[in-house]
């Protein structure tokens, strides 16, 4: 937003709460609504130039700082903040409803129970506008265990099934954070098995235990969303799709896709492990088939026959 | 030259404290920072102000200045203007600070929740944003405009990109918006795409650059039926079947968590679970992705499916 209607917006509520609140002292105000002492000066001067049409000494609203407290008077007219938009309204009853599904809290949940009664008769028929939330995500049985050890910064140990290796692994992690991310939840922190942070999704989380080992603090900087992001040494993979495997192309991260005069498209992309690819490409079936490496295509095959091999069709 | 914000704020003065509409000649001669320049740059400058001000939520009416006359005038009504007697305690304002920190809804949230605190006397330092340590990202880029189109109930325009079309080949959409759904991580609009004459859902992280708002408010009517994100989704089915599988001891843990029950036991030390499929699809890439470990035992068909793709790929 441009900064102007930043600090005007700001002024339009941080004006009612001096009225109500003589003598404020300036750090207050500025610890409140988030800015520096130096900014609510700035905007205090502004606010001296203003009022009434005419702007003569009676019109002006006045502005008196001293001794570090601020008093305004001739005001009356921002006496009440400016009324909710729908907006803002709408994104508040959005954000409480999904915590609310979400699981994250400690039952009950009165007080945003409540919080979400009144904005709904504020906002009244618009509370109805058509938006519907379904926030469950893979793993919410585990986080009601999980957020006490975030929260209290605990050594967690898990069992924990790569999905990049097919492998189950004990490990102990340093909490930093519970993240929802394209419907499934994540467990970000420092893993001591890997010496360094690493993202564990909670559905693969086979056992868990809560040590009262107590974890060091997480780093200043958020760490990035769990997301993959290729290393310079990660299996390049390319596979022709047809239309119905298209999707594919949002699981991975593309390096390049162009399409062939079949109508079929190339993709070309990093994996993390060519076991990660070839689950993928198992997947896929006959909508894909692998240009290379090669051994990524007898992975398939040999994993194909083993799976079939469980179908009792050797 | 008169400070931007300075006159902004007399604007909103001037609009509320008169009790006749404002016109423009009127605006221009009283109000501090428009008068005295008389050429097309201050009305220029007055409707970008007037713009930017009902973006921010600042009510200002288009009224005729009387009943006998066509001239159009402006003013705030201070009842659309104050914000009404909402009283939220300060348990219920924390609860919301919360939610609004963990969805990161901040952007449109925020301003709102800075609105309701002033009342209430909260400790210091609630703005503080001290991480919080859980994140459910619940916003996506355009999230906020195709909320003001449902509720202006106005037509958008967007460039859609379906994972099947080539690099740098994304279609024009024209849409009449009807819900926007939350599923599984994601946001989705559904609404009737003019061009194809048909209902359809879109996925808002397939829209190319922003969505654009056309034509008038009120232009189409939005259906009763609340669509289930189940039923509309792609990919999503509504018609559950129930699935015998059987799992290693490998990976029957894994397999507990989403069948009812935690199965029985069946040799070898693999058990045998029934699960609820409500997306076929879905459950095949998943009985896939467990590899040898995972046997789908009925119903007949899915387990045929799963063969015939076997086999296919065994060569």
């Amino acid at each position: 937003m441009n900064p102007t209607l930043a600090r005007l917006r700001r002024l339009l509520v941080m004006v009612p709460w001096l009225l109500d609140h003589p003598g404020a002292e300036v750090e207050e105000v500025a610890e409140r609504f988030g800015v520096t002492v130096g900014d609510v000066l700035d905007d205090l001067d502004v606010l001296g130039y203003c009022g009434l049409p005419g702007y003569g000494g009676g019109d002006l609203i006045e502005v008196t700082v001293s001794g570090g407290q601020v008093v305004l008077r001739m005001a009356e007219f921002f006496a009440r903040p400016l009324a909710l938009s729908v907006r803002e309204g709408l994104a508040l009853l959005l954000a409480a409803r999904a915590t609310r599904d979400s699981g994250v809290l400690p039952q009950p949940t009165a007080a945003l129970d409540s919080a979400i009664a009144k904005l709904e008769r504020h906002l009244g028929g618009q509370a109805g506008l058509p938006v519907v939330l379904d926030i469950e995500a893979g793993g919410q049985d585990l986080l009601s265990r999980l957020m006490p050890a975030v929260a209290d910064q605990r050594v967690v140990r898990i069992t924990y099934r790569s999905a990049s290796k097919e492998e189950t692994t004990q490990r102990e992690v340093e909490p930093w954070a519970l993240r929802s991310t394209r419907g499934a939840w994540y467990l970000q922190g420092h893993c001591r098995l890997a010496g360094e942070g690493r993202a564990f999704r909670l559905d693969r989380i086979r056992d868990l235990v809560v040590t009262d080992e107590a974890a060091p603090a997480p780093p200043e900087d958020q760490p990035p969303a769990p997301e993959y992001r290729p290393a310079p040494d990660d299996p390049v993979v390319v596979l022709d799709v047809d239309a119905a495997s298209a999707w594919i192309s949002d699981q991975v991260v593309l390096s390049d896709k162009r399409t062939l005069d079949d109508g079929r498209v190339r993709l070309t992309f990093q994996a993390a492990t060519l076991d990660w690819a070839a689950a993928l490409v198992t997947r896929l079936g006959a909508g894909a088939t692998v240009v290379g490496p090669a051994e990524l295509s007898d992975l398939v095959a040999g994993r194909a026959r083993a799976v079939l091999a469980t179908y009792g069709h050797a | 030259m008169v400070d931007r914000l300075e006159r902004l704020i007399n604007l909103v003065i001037a609009l509320r404290e008169t009790r006749r509409p404002l016109t423009v000649d009127a605006i221009n001669r009283r109000v501090a920072g428009y008068e005295g320049d008389r050429d097309d740059a201050w009305r220029r400058m007055f409707e970008r102000d007037k713009a930017d001000l009902r973006d921010l939520g600042v009510p200002v009416r288009t009224e005729r200045v009387d009943r006998f006359e066509e001239t159009l005038g402006y003013r705030i009504d201070p009842d659309d203007y104050d914000l009404p007697d909402v009283s939220f305690d300060p348990a219920e304002l924390t609860a919301l600070a919360l939610a609004v920190q963990l969805t990161g809804l901040g952007d449109d949230a925020a301003p709102g929740l800075d609105k309701l605190a002033v009342d209430a006397d909260l400790p210091g330092g609630q703005r503080t944003s001290a991480r919080l340590p859980l994140e459910l990202g619940l916003d996506a880029p355009n999230r906020g405009r195709l909320t003001d189109a449902l509720l202006a109930r106005r037509r958008v325009r967007f460039v859609y990109r379906r994972p099947a079309d080539d690099e740098g080949v994304a279609s024009p959409r024209r849409v009449e918006p009807h819900a926007l759904l939350h599923y599984r991580g994601r946001w989705y609009l559904r609404g009737h795409d003019r061009d194809r004459g048909a209902i359809r859902t879109f996925r808002l992280d397939r829209i190319d650059g922003p969505v654009r708002l056309t034509g008038e408010a009120g232009a189409f009517e939005i259906p009763d039926q609340v669509p289930d994100p189940r039923q509309v989704v792609p990919g999503a089915d509504s018609e559950p079947v129930d699935a015998t599988v059987r799992a290693s001891d490998e990976v029957a843990w894994t397999v507990a968590r989403r069948a009812r029950g935690s199965g029985v036991e069946d040799g070898d030390g693999w058990r045998r679970f029934t699960l609820r499929v409500t997306d076929p699809d879905a459950f095949v890439s998943w009985a896939l992705d467990l590899g040898p470990e995972l046997e789908v035992v009925g119903p007949a068909d899915l387990r045929a499916r799963i063969i015939d793709h076997l086999r296919e790929l065994a060569g």
